[in-house]
């Protein structure tokens, strides 16, 4: 079995020996680039420069969350607010690949620029396993790319560290406890954000909605994790569907879009199963997300398909 | 240490083979399938997997050097999917596109006992499934050892050797018995 203690032990000096300048890491504030952070941070401390992008397609109330933990774990950190840029880039882009290689592109030219200033030869990345396997290597076919390999451009400069690459997320989780990381239970979030969850263009105006409503999703699906009503999924969140459809508001017509509840239950999300949200549940998401974005968002529906044949996200 | 490598054919799940022979403390890495015979002899393996492929490579066509393993080895082989699509034409049997393709959760059946690669599983236990062909006619010197509703031959086996087809999904974490049709094999690759 993966012994967390046992990996830290070796992967910390590979990294001294394998990094002989200044490094950066692209820091989401997910599980596994907070890990790869902490374990680069711990093999050459300062030298270490985590990267903090907002890209606008963040999750409600995420980066100022962000900057506090980079804080918190005593980073030498840059945050950058680069959401007019991103909001630019995807502006007519429909098409989902396109997002995802537009998007990974634009975080590298950003990190590429701060690499400059800082001088530093090496990027640190938290690539794991399943990211580089779906993302095809010329012999296998691509389902998505992941924004982390796929959507590298190939001039680009630096040197890559991937401290995490033959990990499943389980495996991360368990070398977050060992390293005592307030993240380590973590959904995961994608390197693209809410702009693959939704579908078509993703104006900020869109985003703002599919914001609000992954919002509402996790706090009621969190709320019923606690109380026992439900197993915790590996990822749940809402999805937009720009689709509108016919509804009634106090006796007047109303005519909006569509959100999607998804959730499924995996320890690698190699294959998924749809998690089993209970009705009322189900209820209170319904309402409140039709009451919060009453004048966008009047109908709400429920994804049930596995992995395969569908995927985790949308896009 | 058992020792057995993964052959990738370009499967999503390759990695999950390793995985799983990795978690059963087996000695074990995922190697090109154009790797020559003579380079996995010389590490002196017990047996090897025949992962997956990417789409319909299984059909028709090589992969890579999975007709030199079939041909030279005497250890322990399991083929999946188009590994085990691969392994059926190679015997003599007929690969084609599914009527009906199988994606996701399926029940699988038992048709024969074995007291191998199936020992300790109940006679229905739930699958996963990615396929859009399969194998359709079973060739000579095979049994077939287990249907599902919509696909025939869901597992073979050779009636002398140990080679052994699947067409499900035995490595990924929604089949039921992942860990004990991989301890299964690990049981005959120890042999």
């Amino acid at each position: 079995m993966f012994d967390a203690e046992k990996f830290i032990k070796k992967t910390i000096p590979k990294l001294k020996e394998e990094i002989r300048g200044k490094a950066l890491i692209a820091f989401s504030g997910g599980v596994d680039s907070t890990v790869s952070a902490a374990l680069v941070n711990k093999a050459i401390g300062d030298r270490l420069v985590a990267v903090h992008v907002d890209t606008g397609y963040m999750r409600k109330d995420e980066s100022a969350n962000v900057k506090k933990l980079m804080k918190d774990m005593k980073l030498n950190f840059r945050f950058i607010d680069a959401s007019k840029e991103f909001y630019a880039a995807l502006k007519n882009v429909e098409d989902p690949e396109k997002k995802r290689k537009i998007i990974g592109e634009k975080f590298i030219r950003i990190f590429e620029k701060v690499a400059e200033q800082e001088e530093v030869e090496y990027l640190v990345q938290g690539t794991i396993a399943p990211d580089w396997i779906e993302s095809g290597d010329g012999l296998r076919d691509t389902i998505k790319s992941h924004h982390n390999v796929g959507g590298l451009p190939e001039h680009m400069k630096l040197k890559l560290i991937e401290p995490l690459r033959d990990l499943y997320k389980d495996e991360v989780r368990k070398v977050a406890r060992e390293l005592k990381l307030t993240v380590s239970e973590r959904q995961p979030f994608p390197g693209p954000g809410l702009a693959i969850r939704i579908i078509g263009e993703a104006t900020p105006e869109r985003a703002r909605i599919v914001r609000e409503a992954c919002y509402i999703v996790e706090k009621e699906i969190e709320k019923a994790v606690e109380n026992g009503l439900m197993e915790k999924p590996w990822q749940y969140f809402a999805v937009l569907i720009p689709i509108k459809t016919v509804g009634v508001h106090g006796d007047q017509r109303a005519y909006g879009n569509t959100i999607a509840i998804r959730a499924v239950q995996s320890i690698d999300a190699m294959t998924c199963a749809y998690s089993n949200i209970p009705h009322e549940v189900l209820d209170n998401i319904s309402t409140k997300i039709t009451n919060v974005l009453g004048n966008k968002v009047n109908r709400i529906v429920y994804d049930v398909t596995n992995k395969p044949p569908s995927t985790v996200e949308w896009e | 240490m058992v020792r057995i490598y993964v052959i990738d054919n370009g499967g999503q799940w390759t990695h999950r083979e390793w995985r799983t022979l990795r978690d059963l403390d087996v000695d074990t890495k995922i190697i090109p399938n154009t790797t020559p015979f003579q380079e996995i002899y010389r590490d002196k393996i017990d047996g090897l997997v025949l992962s997956g492929g990417a789409p319909r490579v299984g059909l028709e066509g090589n992969l890579g050097k999975c007709k030199e393993y079939l041909e030279k080895s005497f250890f322990p082989i399991l083929g999946i999917c188009a590994g085990h699509q691969f392994m059926a034409r190679f015997y003599g049997g007929k690969v084609e596109p599914s009527k009906i393709p199988e994606f996701g959760k399926v029940e699988l059946m038992l048709l024969e006992e074995d007291k191998f690669l199936f020992r300790g599983i109940p006679k229905k236990s739930i699958v996963w499934e990615s396929h859009n062909d399969e194998v359709t006619i079973l060739p000579d010197n095979f049994k077939r050892l287990a249907e599902s509703e919509n696909c025939k031959i869901q597992a073979m086996k050779h009636n002398e050797k140990p080679i052994y087809g699947l067409q499900f999904h035995p490595e990924v974490e929604h089949t039921e018995y992942v860990e004990q049709i991989f301890k299964n094999f690990v049981k005959l690759c120890e042999k």
